[in-house]
């Protein structure tokens, strides 16, 4: 009997503990928002060509499977959906929404993303040029989750969210540097 | 034949047999099939020997099994390993969850934090498991249970496990249920 209430103890702390602590980490400032940036040898107007035609976001934004192109054109209020493989729900396809609130090329591209049931956000593409041909990419993204569960989870999402984002900058960087054209 | 040159069974084959005979017969069967493979060996050489008892060995499991769990001797260590196993597997799916709530979706590759919680989780339920053994061989039976319901968790799991990471939990696994069985002899002394 002293053993079976040792290990319920365990187990509810196993359980208690990990709960509150990821509550008390929502908590922090810095919670669902996600910034990440790099420098690279390129001017703003060919990077701008990187984060604006899908076919170009395809190639560096590592799990995308289509990228389709703004509706009606490119600007404010024009809509664009992603379809990205989701390798952790069995390869199911999600579908991201996106609609254009910023469009002024090739400084500044704001899109606001969503999810029916999943989650909402802002992402924001800032471009600014350091002189000499170099342009420094900021990418900044603020995302609310639907169900309670993702909310109680932000703590751990959040940062595996701004390491993919670091790898597809890193991908952006080799593949503007390398010069790589869309055949 | 003298102590130094006399042949030895293979010794994952004789911890099988010893696991798996049980506590009453553990000496017993053991010991018959020891000499058996000595006598064996000594007319027809230790290559003939050791096949013998291996096919003996093979041959006997299933049945050992059989009885273990009719006398309830392993039912424990299949709860213990079914425990283990369901307990990565959840941890598992609750990482795929996080995963796929990145805005812009991640691959299979886990974070090594994600790894070390269930590394921690993995030695805290061996732990608890080696506490449950009364005997050393028990304990030795559930470590095997705790190691091969890692095995199976991390096998069942969709998440990309690195080489480190299945030895770890391989060693944790062991290592936790063994420290749970000392840890409760010692405290019983």
């Amino acid at each position: 009997m002293k053993w079976v209430k040792r290990i319920v103890m365990v187990v509810a702390a196993l359980l208690i503990l990990p709960v509150l602590t990821l509550l008390l980490l929502g908590l922090r400032s810095g919670a669902g928002h996600v910034r990440s940036s790099v420098d690279v040898q390129a001017s703003p107007g060919q990077l701008w060509t990187w984060i604006d035609d899908g076919e170009y976001v395809k190639r560096w934004v590592s799990w995308t499977v289509e990228m389709k192109p703004w509706n009606p054109s490119a600007g404010v209020g024009a809509t664009r959906s992603a379809v990205m493989r989701d390798e952790n729900n069995g390869g199911a396809q999600m579908v991201i929404d996106g609609t254009c609130t910023e469009y002024t090329p090739p400084k500044m591209l704001a899109v606001k993303l969503s999810v029916p049931n999943v989650f909402d956000g802002l992402q924001t593409y800032h471009l600014t040029d350091l002189g000499n041909g170099r342009t420094r990419l900021v990418i900044e993204m603020s995302y609310h989750f639907d169900s309670a569960l993702a909310r109680l989870m932000e703590p751990l999402i959040t940062p595996s969210a701004r390491k993919k984002m670091d790898g597809d900058l890193a991908r952006l960087k080799s593949l503007v540097e390398g010069r790589a054209e869309l055949h | 034949m003298n102590a130094h040159s006399a042949p030895n069974p293979p010794v994952i084959l004789r911890a099988l047999l010893l696991a798996f005979s049980g506590d009453a017969h553990c000496e017993l069967v053991a010991g018959d099939l020891h000499e058996e493979f000595l006598c064996l060996c000594e007319q027809r050489g230790q290559g003939v020997g050791k096949r013998w008892y291996a096919s003996q060995v093979m041959r006997s499991l299933p049945d050992l099994v059989r009885l273990r769990i009719r006398s309830g001797e392993l039912t424990r260590s299949l709860a213990v390993l079914t425990c283990i196993a369901a307990s990565l597997l959840l941890l598992d799916r609750l990482w795929c969850f996080v995963y796929s709530h990145v805005p812009w979706k991640d691959g299979l590759d886990r974070a090594a934090g994600f790894l070390a919680v269930n590394l921690a989780v993995l030695c805290i339920a061996s732990a608890i498991s080696g506490a449950l053994a009364r005997s050393a061989r028990a304990a030795a039976l559930l470590s095997l249970a705790c190691a091969a319901g890692a095995m199976a968790g991390i096998c069942a799991s969709l998440s990309a496990a690195p080489a480190w990471y299945i030895g770890a939990a391989l060693l944790a696994a062991t290592a936790s249920s063994l420290a749970g069985y000392t840890n409760t002899k010692w405290r019983s002394q």
